[in-house]
Order: structure tokens, then sequence, then C-alpha cells
């Protein structure tokens, strides 16, 4: 009974017969009719991997696996558009799920100094979604290296690492600092500029060109700006970003959202403001998704209430690249994963190797 | 006012009085951990590897007025779960409301498979939101997504003899895995049961069934009181009589103000006391860093994690 807004999940958890299976053309629904042979329901999914789960070396490669489901960020190429929005992921559910059939990790933001986090309580749960406001504790870039890159670099997956700042000048001393370490760098611009009276850096053009140009600087590795939502001009934005020299932009954030206690009026988040996720906030970031796909060329990931490959196949018909899945996650830690071999099975469905080509054949 | 409807105004009035006494208990809670709570060393038995499943629902029953019974059939959870361990429970959508994030909720008992018979977990919660609410729905029959088990959970100390287990409301399933345990050490076990009422209170046939001598503890009748159960559990094992010498240790859950009687107790008998604590999370894992643990810590260094530090600490009365 996983939830039904999922065509991908199972409604029928327990069927056996050959007609249920074919009705539901996905990994879950084959291992369902499995699940006698294994212990329990993780074993099963890892066994229902797809046979060819690793990344054809380069686009065009298609080997014994008709289907290229790869993107390329700058000089990366990810072997599935599908990836965990930062701070929705941690090198603790490599043991949960087969991260090597995601496209790459993203770690939590990393910070140039050392920070605690915010108060308790750090998150709720309205009926509009989740709201948090973790404060995203940090250990700066070495305690980062000394404590949490090695785990994710074991996982087998590239590692895109977060990067925050609260003044422009915050960004680059970071990824210098990272060194070599991570396959890729996403910049949260959704963070309080201190020297702008805390509107965020990533809302005005001027501030990401900046902080873009300095990381590019010390950085040949591929640069993502995480975009935040409350922005006058998402295209501006992205233009900023692209022009200053990233390879890609991720559109978007969780909206600043401030949940009160029903019975109190009082609000519910030590913090009392924190960030809105999940499938509510969809509708918002497709027409962002949408609006940046047009300003830009180099690609767009979107990141906001992705629970189900119809989900994402929204995103890419509105133009994104790749895809972040945050939220999801929480209450359904192989979601990233099923929403890749769903992705998968649908182009295998409609005989296409592509999922420009499978979005083309649903709109002949 | 008789008969008089009642206005929206009457019932935010209602709701906010109510809601004023939980943020009194939370408070008093909040102070009685103050300084209270540490990490635990290292355990010398490494955590089971969690899982995800989806866990066949065996029984789903009404327990009193305010609980519900889930038995739940997943062979690896139950095989592996330590004592104070919990889970993470994926509620299901429940007529067209969607629940996002997942519930943690304590393994109340532990049934390993034998025979032919699946390994079960059981739960016990009470029905206090949009969330509990949707999972009160699920029927006998269905599936539940569970991820676990998860957290740090009690560990008798090498040696231990005797134990006093106190639980109140639903967190006497916090305490009950150890009296598993226990059972199985043969180490003689005291729990208190504390709640609201003598009628609603949970864990007694499993307490007569683990063997488990019992002393209630309620809210109607005053036993409840801090003051009051901490005289009476000083005057029950510091009995001269054989069998009612001092706890070798004590293990808490379910409110603040009992972890802080517990450590009171522990210091005046000169034994350990664990504490389960309880906090919002969305993950379990200890990756969302939602469930900072109410430990002190310098502002630029982040605390402990209730999930992946905790639920049990050791619980300690400052050194001032």
């Amino acid at each position: 009974m996983v939830p039904v807004r999922d065509d991908t999940t199972i409604p029928v958890a327990r069927a056996t017969s050959a007609d249920a299976r074919a009705a539901i053309p996905d990994g879950r629904a084959v291992l369902a009719v499995a699940r006698a042979a294994f212990p329990d329901a993780r074993a099963a999914f890892f066994a229902a991997a797809p046979p060819h789960p690793a990344a054809p070396p380069h686009p065009g490669f298609l080997g014994a696996d008709t289907v290229d489901l790869s993107v390329r960020i700058g000089s990366l190429t990810l072997h599935t558009p599908v990836m965990p929005a930062s701070g929705c992921f941690g090198p603790e559910l490599g043991a949960l799920i087969p991260v090597a059939e995601l496209g790459a990790t993203v770690t939590k933001t990393v910070f140039g100094s050392a920070r605690g986090g915010n108060p308790v309580h750090r998150l709720t749960e309205i009926p509009a979604g989740m709201v948090n406001s973790v404060g995203i504790p940090s250990h700066g870039p070495a305690g980062y290296l000394a404590a949490l890159h090695p785990r994710y670099a074991a996982l087998d997956a590239p590692t895109i690492i977060s990067v925050g700042g609260h003044r422009v000048g915050e960004y680059a001393p970071v990824v210098a600092a990272l060194g070599e370490h991570g396959a890729a760098y996403e910049l949260n611009v959704s963070c309080p500029n201190l020297d702008r009276d805390g509107t965020d850096i990533g809302s005005d053009p001027a501030a990401i060109r900046e902080v873009v140009a300095a990381v590019r600087l010390v950085t040949d590795k591929p640069i993502i700006v995480k975009l935040p939502v409350l922005v006058a001009s998402i295209a501006a934005c992205a233009r900023a970003a692209e022009q200053a020299g990233a390879d890609a932009v991720c559109v978007a954030n969780s909206i600043p959202a401030m949940p009160l206690d029903a019975q109190t009026r009082r609000p519910v988040l030590g913090n009392v403001i924190g960030g809105l996720s999940g499938p509510s906030i969809k509708p918002i970031v497709l027409r962002l998704v949408w609006l940046a796909s047009r300003a830009v060329q180099i690609p767009v990931i979107a990141c906001g209430g992705v629970e189900t490959v119809d989900d994402a196949l929204d995103y890419f018909s509105v133009g994104a690249s790749a895809v972040q899945v945050g939220t999801a996650s929480f209450a359904r830690p192989f979601a990233a994963v099923e929403i890749v071999r769903g992705l998968r099975q649908r182009c295998l469905d409609s005989g296409v190797g592509s999922i420009r080509e499978l979005l083309e054949s649903e709109a002949d | 006012m008789r008969g008089a409807p009642a206005t929206p105004t009457d019932v935010f009035l209602r709701g906010r009085a109510a809601a004023a006494q939980a943020r009194a208990f939370a408070e008093a809670d909040e102070r009685a951990l103050d300084g209270l709570v540490s990490v635990r060393p290292r355990s010398a038995v490494p955590r089971p590897q969690p899982v995800w499943d989806d866990a066949e629902v065996l029984v789903h029953e009404a327990v009193g007025e305010r609980y519900r019974r889930l038995v739940l059939a997943s062979d690896t959870i139950a095989a592996t779960a330590q004592a104070g361990q919990f889970l993470m429970v994926t509620v299901p959508p429940n007529a067209g409301d969607t629940i996002l994030l997942p519930r943690p909720m304590a393994i109340h008992r532990r049934r390993p498979a034998h025979g032919g018979a699946a390994g079960t977990v059981e739960l016990i919660y009470g029905v206090v939101g949009r969330g509990t609410r949707a999972l009160a729905a699920v029927p006998v029959g269905g599936t539940l997504q569970l991820t676990g088990p998860l957290g740090r959970g009690f560990e008798f100390p090498c040696g231990a003899g005797s134990a006093l287990l106190i639980g109140r409301g639903v967190g006497i399933c916090g305490v009950m895995g150890a009296a598993e345990d226990a059972a199985v050490a043969g180490i003689r076990t005291t729990m208190v049961l504390s709640g609201r009422s003598a009628a609603q209170l949970l864990g007694r046939i499993d307490s007569a069934e683990l063997g488990v001598r019992v002393i209630e503890a309620t809210d109607d009748d005053g036993s409840s009181d801090v003051a009051t159960l901490g005289e009476r559990l000083r005057g029950h094992f510091d009995s001269a009589a054989p069998d009612r010498t001092p706890p070798d240790v004590v293990m808490v859950c379910g409110a603040g103000v009992l972890a802080r009687l517990a450590a009171e107790l522990g210091a005046h008998w000169g034994v350990p006391v664990q504490a389960s604590l309880e906090a919002h999370m969305a993950c379990g894992l200890g990756y969302c860093h939602g469930c900072a643990a109410p430990v002190r810590t310098d502002p630029s260094v982040e605390g402990p994690l209730v999930c992946a530090d905790g639920p049990v600490f050791d619980a300690a009365i400052p050194i001032v």
C-alpha cells in the first residue's frame, strides 16, 4: 500500500497472476511477485535491478541496453538523469537503496565555517507539505572532507558537493578548499546575503554572476547553480549563471513559508520560518523550469515535488534535462531509484531509446 | 450557555487551552532534560543494518480509548531489532489525504519467525493528528512500509541482575523491548506503568507474559505525580527485604520529567540510567538533521541527533 499517486508502485502488493504482473510494468511489481524469495522488500528491490545498471561509457554507446538515459552536465556524464536533492540524502542510504542506479549523489550543503544548525523544532508537516528549517549544520570543508566525503566517495555514483555561503565571496574559498574532491559543485545560492540585508544571493543576478565567476576561477569541474523560487525573473537569474560560466542550473529550492500551530497561532518551527517542499510546490516549480529552460542553453535540473515517473516526465516535457528527488525520499527511500527504473521501462515499452523520443512519441 | 452553539472562537479558545496545557508539559520536560542526557559510549554490539520492508498488517485494533495496536509481519526486522530501537512507518494515503513524512514509532514487541510463523513486530500508537488518523484506517491484510530497525537502543550493563523500567503512555513501548531482553537474560525486572487512568494503561498483559513486576501510577489518583512516585520507588527499593534491593540499572521512556526522576534515583542508588527520547524527524537515519537532541553544544558544532545518536541516551543529574 504505497502511495497510489505513484503509477510505478503496486496497488496489488500480492499480485501473483501473470495478468496482474503484465498490468504493472515496473520493477517493484515484478519484485512484489518474487517477494517470497527474499527476506525483505529492500532485498527484493536490490535484486530487481536492471541487468545493465552501469552507464554506457559515453553517450551514443548503447551496448546491450537500447535505452540511453544519460545526461551531460559540462564535462560530467551522468548515466541517468535522476539524483537526490541536497539535504534529502546521506551516505546512510547507501545500504538501503542501490545508489549505483542514480545519476549522482548530492551532499548536504557545505559552508565555509562550521555551524550547528537551528533550534528545535526543525521540521514539521502541514497539509501543504513539509516545512523545514534545519539550519544546515556543517563541519566546514575540512570537516566535510574528513568525516563525510569518504562515505560519499565509497558510493558507486559521482558526488556533487553542495556549497553554501552568506556573502558572495564565501563560495569560491569553499570550492578551493574541497580541492579535487567531488565530481561537480552545486552552489546553493538560496542563502540570505548578509551584505544585502538578508536578500537571497540567488535572487540577485549580479550576485549570482559574481559567485559563479569567482568559483569558475578555482575549479574546472562542472558548476551547477541552485536557484531559489522567490526571484523577480528566473530567466535573468539563470542567464546570469550561464554567462558567468555555470554548466547547469538547478530550479528550484524549497519555498519560504511560516507554519503556525492551529491551536495557538504560534510558530511551529524554532526558527519561525522554513522552506516548504513536497508535491504541492510542483506547479510553481514547473513554471520556473519552463521559463529557465527557454532562457538558457545549459541543462536545467528540476527540483520540486518529484515523487513519480510522471512528475519527472512533466519536468522533462517543459525543458528539464534531469530531476532531483527530495521530500519523497523520506517516506520512500527508494523513490529516486524507482523513477530511474520507471523511465527506462517506459522507454522500453514504447520502443524508444531516450526520454526525448519518449516525449515525442507521446505527442504523436 | 445551555444549548448555545459553540462559536468558532469558542472552539479556538478551547483548543488553545488544551494546547497551553500540552505546552506546559512540553516546557516542563524541556527544563527537566536540560543538561541531563549525553550520548552513550560506543556499544560492543554492532547495530543491525536497517532495511525497508512491506509488512503485512496482521492485527490492527483499538487498545483502550486512546491507542491502537499494530502487529506487522517482517522477518528481517523482527529478527534483528534491538530493545528500544524504532521504526519509521510510511503512512499510506487515506481518503484523499496524502501524508508526506513517515512517523517514528518505538518497537513495542519483537517476535522472530518460528516454525512456519512469520516474524512480527508490534507497535502501539495514539491517534493524535493527520498522520496517525490516516494510519488508523489501514486495514488488516494490507501492508505498511517500514524502515528500520533504527537508532541506538537500551543495553543492560554487564552483570546486571535487576532492573527498574519506567514508561509513561506510549513511552511504555519504548522500554518494553528491554523487558523482553531481561526476561531472556534472567534479569529481575520491575516496571512502572504510568498513564492518565488505570483503564488506559498499556503494557499490563506484556508485563505479565514477561514476568515483570508492575507498579501502576496514574494521574487520576495522583500516583503518577513525579515527587509521589519518586518517594514510592525509594520506599520500595530501599527496603531490607532481599528482593527489594536497589536495581542495577534504570531505563525510562515517555516524559522528560520521568527521565529526570530516573536520573535522581540512579544517583541515589549509584546505578546507571538510560533514557529514551522522542523527537520530530523526517528520515530516521541521520541525514535530514531534523531531530536535534537536547544536548548543549558550542553554537558552531552540531549536537547529537535523537535518531542516530539516540533515541536512548545516558541520563545523569548534572554536577553543578
